[in-house]
């Protein structure tokens, strides 16, 4: 009987440190996955870099040549936030590979999703970094330090810049020209449908971030008037305001 | 069944030990051999303040990324036509500023559009450029890498003349832990040489440290630098890392309003960083353009040149500021005595 007792003892503290070698995460929740996917459209209609012609509300003409934006800081919990620290996506409709990112949720059943559209103030201020904060990935102002948090360029006959070029480099990250303040933004699950997170499966979320946003709703952004914008300040952060409600999400499905 | 105890036992345990084992994580990466790079620790001066901020927080000093980094700053090609060096502008002899350059040259016969700092005691300085427009260190080399009049180069095309050089792969692997070459750790051992750049044995230092004493004429000056000067050129570094409007008339063909370039906030227009004094008498010309040639020349903008109608004008120099020719002359010893060429001869920042 008391071999039988040790027995059992040693069984288990072998089981025990065979469990404790599978991962470093140090909380022992059950985990399943949770993926986004991405689509770029206007007004609903798919994105189509150089060859979409395109009209904004004030029926001006345009064409999308570039369209990047990052998103950090997400999370499927909504009230008690569980970000997916240190972890940055660089959403870019030239790479198709970036229009989906996957990341691990406590098994449960969630209600909203959070992120904040750009790269929080902290690692603006730290030095190099790496992967998609690369510099490479050409969203880091060299000359007044800090990301370009999201980035639109692309021609329109109505601007009236050299070749009528219209770009749209929005950042800023402290003080009067802060854009991060707005544009941490929580979506609601659409009622009857929710993010249902089970053990070792993915719950996959379907966003549509539409650019028709850009245009309005405060700001009222006319090519005409106002073509570029590359630099902190007034304008981008108006412009920030309009493009955090370009996100609606249209489908979940739980795997 | 005794035998039984004592066999179940040592099975559990040899099996429990291998598991334990298993568990180890192997840090090195077979195909790198060991990773043992020297660690260095920044010295602070004696009596000097601590930085404001670590700049070596997220990259810890070694040997290797030292010598790394200082390789990186004496190479061409880092630049578009490999003329270019970050040394092209930072001579070590000129307390790495550009010798008797207003503008610097760069690429393509172009002129930079303001005058090339000196490159020493950056572990103290919360930002750096004329404007503050840069806010780390690590990310400061992007500006002249890419800037068209300066190096003219993309960060993706350095880093592919790095991969295919033969030294680089293995200078990256004895200083990071392996041979990947990327721009994060360009920028770190660029970091980890600029950095480390301190001037701290002029004359003075020595006065302060006891080991020297200041000549009458260089007292009077030192004494006239604390009551005129000391407010902004604060000791021991001889800046308050502040931005001011010092009153000088906007040059028309730049038209470079400092500060306000990177805040939009009219209350910049026109302030640029106050610069270190050290090593004043090698970092000429001066001002944000390198519009003036001389110290003297300099004393007597702040003495009649001031423009006070400036509304950003700082409040310190409203009234200008008031010193004699006699007291001018003593003022001038004194900054003579902020050169240091212990710095500025240092073997340890030669290309060699």
């Amino acid at each position: 009987m008391k071999a039988k007792i040790i027995t059992y003892f040693f069984i288990g503290a072998t089981a025990f440190h065979l469990y404790s070698c599978q991962k470093d995460v140090t909380n022992e929740e059950k985990t399943g996955t949770v993926k986004i996917t991405i689509k770029n459209t206007v007004k609903g209609t798919p994105m189509a870099l150089n060859t979409g012609n395109y009209t904004n509300p004030f029926g001006e003409q345009y064409s999308i040549s570039k369209f990047k934006y990052y998103l950090s800081n997400v999370s499927v919990t909504g009230n008690n936030i569980n970000p997916v620290n240190g972890r940055y996506f660089l959403i870019d409709e030239s790479t198709p590979a970036s229009l989906s990112f996957s990341f691990p949720a406590p098994v449960k059943t969630y209600a909203t999703i959070s992120f904040l559209i750009g790269v929080d103030s902290a690692r603006n201020v730290s030095g190099a970094q790496t992967g998609a904060l690369d510099p490479l990935n050409d969203m880091f102002w060299t000359w007044n330090s800090g990301y370009i948090m999201a980035k639109m360029e692309g021609n329109s006959p109505q601007s009236t810049v050299v070749n009528n070029k219209v770009e749209y480099h929005i950042g800023g990250f402290s003080g009067v020209n802060n854009v991060l303040l707005n544009t941490g933004i929580t979506i609601p699950i659409p009622p009857l449908i929710l993010i249902d997170v089970r053990e070792g499966r993915t719950s996959e979320i379907f966003i549509e971030a539409d650019f028709d946003k850009w245009w309005q709703n405060p700001f009222e952004l006319k090519i005409a008037n106002n073509p570029v914008c590359t630099t902190p300040g007034a304008l981008a952060k108006t412009i920030a305001d309009n493009y955090k409600k370009m996100f609606i999400i249209t489908e979940i499905k739980n795997y | 069944m005794k035998l039984r105890i004592i066999l179940t036992l040592c099975l559990s345990i040899v099996f429990t030990a291998l598991f334990i084992g298993a568990c180890k994580k192997n840090d090195v990466p077979v195909d790198e051999g060991p990773y043992n790079p020297t660690y260095i620790n920044f010295k602070i001066p004696a009596g000097w303040p601590t930085p404001p901020s670590d700049i070596f927080a997220n990259n810890r000093l070694t040997e290797e990324g030292f010598q790394l980094g200082k390789k990186l700053f004496y190479d061409g090609r880092l630049s578009k036509d490999g003329n270019f060096p970050c040394a092209s502008c930072h001579q070590q002899f000129a307390a790495f500023s550009t010798y008797d350059h207003d503008f610097s040259h760069g690429f393509n016969n172009s002129f930079t559009t303001r005058n090339a700092p000196g490159l020493f005691n950056l572990a103290w300085m919360t930002r750096l450029h004329w404007d503050g427009g840069i806010n780390h260190i690590e990310v400061q080399p992007l500006a002249p890498i890419t800037a068209i009049n300066e190096m003219a180069e993309t960060i993706d095309n350095v880093l592919n003349k790095l991969k295919v050089d033969t030294a680089y792969p293995k200078l990256f692997r004895a200083a990071f832990g392996s041979s990947e070459i990327n721009s994060q750790r360009m920028l770190k051992a660029l970091a980890q040489f600029m950095g480390t750049i301190v001037s701290s044995n002029s004359k003075y230092d020595k006065v302060k440290r006891g080991e020297a004493v200041f000549t009458t004429n260089e007292l009077n000056g030192y004494n006239l630098f604390k009551a005129n000067c000391e407010a902004c050129h604060k000791e021991p570094l001889f800046t308050d890392n502040s931005f001011r409007n010092n009153g000088l008339a906007v040059n028309p063909f730049l038209n470079d309003f400092g500060r306000l370039q990177i805040t939009n906030d009219k209350n910049d227009s026109l302030k640029f960083k106050v610069p270190s004094l050290r090593n004043v008498m090698l970092t000429f010309p001066y001002m944000h353009d390198g519009r003036i040639f001389s110290v003297g020349t300099v004393i007597d903008h702040y003495r009649t040149g001031i423009i006070t109608s400036q509304p950003t004008l700082d409040p310190l120099l409203v009234n200008r500021i008031a010193i004699s020719n006699f007291q001018k002359n003593d003022l001038i010893y004194f900054l003579n005595t902020l050169t240091d060429t212990t710095m500025t001869r240092d073997r340890r920042f030669s290309q060699q």
